[in-house]
């Protein structure tokens, strides 16, 4: 391929010095911030509200699909059932939030905290299982999660549950309805949060580790790789991002059911950390911006924005199996 | 001289099937010892039996230090100091030279999760000691130059000689080599049996199987042979050459003596 953006961008990456590093950095943070400023132009979204598809779908889901990176693409473990972490998160908010007096910063740690121990709970018997066979036990963990909600009258059944209160106001930050800014904000500050995680760990131990794992396991595993405690690692890293993404949006929509956590979810959080680049944080966000966003742009040509949607996703991983921005580490001479 | 490790005993069986027949053996400190056989005589089930990717069957597997390995999982036998190289190459060949190295050397790190996160002193200290130390011993195998060069894009002799700094990463005190010098040509091979020396000399004791006798003959200390899953001799290797059985085995019985 002639032009790779990815070299392209890495290159100027790497040639920056610290300064010009900062400043790429803070510029692509700063337009982040701004985004939601940005409804008068082309970016709008018909019928839909920008300011809230800005938060959900977008950024929760670029939020999710760096939580899958993880799991996925970083250790290799296929994961089927992603959205139950992000319905343990949900429902945490809407079950404390209604019961309870806790307002929405208390409950955002219990929610993640309990989707990390679930995510542990999960990992422990499944991890020692590999490829299809975990795919398929985390796939019925999605479901077992859904159907428990379903089937349990007491969080509501299939009517879910409603009045779920909005988050405080956080120094001059309204959560209303109105302000969907506010909710952006803070969906892009676990974004960031996660971003500096993610590259942390990548260059360190932990995702060595998980490197390892992917590319040869039994390797890793005489190699002195405590293989099964990094797979949990990652597992509960992953489940914890995803129960954050539940939390927000709980408090979001004020109103959590049943069929909101259904394996299309999944699949769709799957489908962007494949489509973006598996392993590369930055094609994973733009995965998931595109896969996202684009249904929501195009909604003006409604019945076959599906159809236009499932085309580009064809078209796309043919002329591009590895994603729009693969992982590929490039090499350098020793001397550079 | 003291025991690295000592095989009693030692018989694996996958269902009818025997792949060691109560084999026993020791390694000593410091040498170099060589473990030769016809094919399937269970060369490789030996390092998988010592490495805990198979438990035996039967059998006791003990360190010099009285530590028993039959039942430990993979990674704990890796941190009681045996690393292994594998018979047909099987590095990280997505990660660079460097790293697959400083994989390995991850097994001496204390520091976890939260260490790599915070960026503490000690997974600071640890990751700076891991990287000097892996750019080390890839210069001792003489790849430094390929030290960011992905695995996978690496000649097949490099290969070969980062998969041995890869295990000696993890720091052991004995390294089995399976089939090293495999695909080598001949000059290759009177170098590869000098670092193997090296090796010895820097104070780890090696295990090796491999199938060229000049190599063997020129570097080992002893040298055990294995036939069907039995141990048929354990002698110097000048002796070894000498021994009926021996040549029974790879050459089978002469027409007139039966």
């Amino acid at each position: 391929m002639a032009f790779n953006l990815r070299d392209r961008g890495a290159d100027i990456w790497d040639r920056a010095p610290r300064s010009g590093r900062i400043a790429i950095a803070l510029s692509a943070m700063l337009f982040a911030i701004c985004l939601p400023f940005l409804g008068g132009t082309f970016l709008n979204t018909p019928i839909s509200s920008y300011e809230a598809v800005l938060v959900y779908p977008v950024g929760l889901f670029v939020l999710m699909a760096l939580g899958l990176n993880i799991v996925v693409g970083k250790s290799g473990l296929l994961d089927l059932g992603y959205v139950a972490f992000f319905a343990i998160g949900a429902y945490t908010m809407a079950i404390l939030g209604t019961h309870t007096g806790l307002n929405f910063w208390e409950i955002l740690p219990i929610g993640i905290g309990l989707a990390m121990l679930s995510g542990v709970i999960l990992g422990l018997p499944t991890l020692r299982l590999r490829g299809d066979y975990l795919a398929i036990v985390t796939l019925g963990f999605g479901e077992i999660v859904r159907i428990v909600a379903l089937n349990t009258m007491s969080i509501g059944g299939p009517n879910g549950i409603a009045n779920i209160p909005n988050p405080p106001k956080f120094l001059s930050l309204e959560y209303t309805l109105q302000n969907q800014k506010a909710y952006y904000w803070t969906v892009l500050f676990l974004i960031f949060l996660v971003i500096w995680m993610v590259r942390r760990l990548s260059t360190r131990r932990p995702g060595r580790a998980w490197e390892s794992i992917r590319q040869d396991e039994d390797v890793a595993d005489l190699m002195g790789v405590k293989t099964l405690k990094y797979k949990i690692w990652a597992f509960a890293i992953g489940a914890a991002i995803g129960g954050a993404g539940g939390v927000v949006f709980a408090a979001k929509s004020m109103f959590v059911a049943p069929e909101m956590f259904t394996l299309n979810t999944s699949i769709l959080i799957l489908a962007c950390v494949v489509f973006g680049g598996m392993g590369n944080i930055w094609g994973v966000i733009t995965g998931a911006v595109i896969l996202s966003y684009l249904p929501e742009r195009i909604r003006f040509i409604s019945d076959a924005r599906l159809l236009i949607f499932g085309l580009t996703l064809v078209v796309m991983m043919n002329l591009r199996a590895d994603g729009i921005l693969p992982r590929k580490k490039r090499e350098r001479s020793f001397h550079s | 001289m003291t025991n690295v490790l000592e095989l009693k005993n030692v018989t694996m069986q996958f269902g009818g099937v025997v792949a060691l027949n109560d084999v026993s053996l020791s390694v000593k400190k410091g040498e170099i010892l060589a473990l030769i056989g016809p094919n399937g005589a269970g060369k490789t089930t030996v390092f998988n039996v010592i490495t805990g990717v198979y438990t035996p069957t039967a059998g006791q597997i003990l360190l010099g230090n009285g530590v028993s390995l039959v039942g430990k999982k993979k990674w704990q036998i890796t941190e009681q100091g045996v690393a292994r190289t594998f018979q047909n190459v099987r590095l990280f060949g997505e990660m660079t030279a460097l790293e697959n190295v400083i994989t390995a050397g991850d097994v001496r790190s204390k520091s976890g999760f939260v260490g790599s996160l915070f960026g503490l002193p000690r997974s600071r200290r640890e990751e700076r000691l891991n990287k000097d130390r892996a750019l080390e011993l890839l210069k001792f195998m003489g790849i430094e130059e390929s030290a960011h060069k992905l695995g996978k894009n690496l000649p097949y002799g490099d290969q070969r000689r980062l998969e041995i700094a890869r295990a000696l990463g993890t720091q052991p005190q004995l390294l089995l080599l399976d089939e090293p010098a495999a695909g080598f040509n001949p000059s290759e091979k009177v170098a590869l049996g000098n670092t193997i020396k090296n090796i010895r000399d820097a104070g780890y004791t090696v295990l090796l199987i491999e199938h060229d006798m000049s190599l063997i003959m020129g570097i080992s200390d002893r040298v055990i042979v294995l036939d069907f899953g039995m141990k048929i001799a354990d002698d110097s290797p000048a002796n070894v050459q000498n021994d009926p059985r021996v040549i029974e085995a790879y050459l089978g019985v002469p027409a007139d003596a039966s």
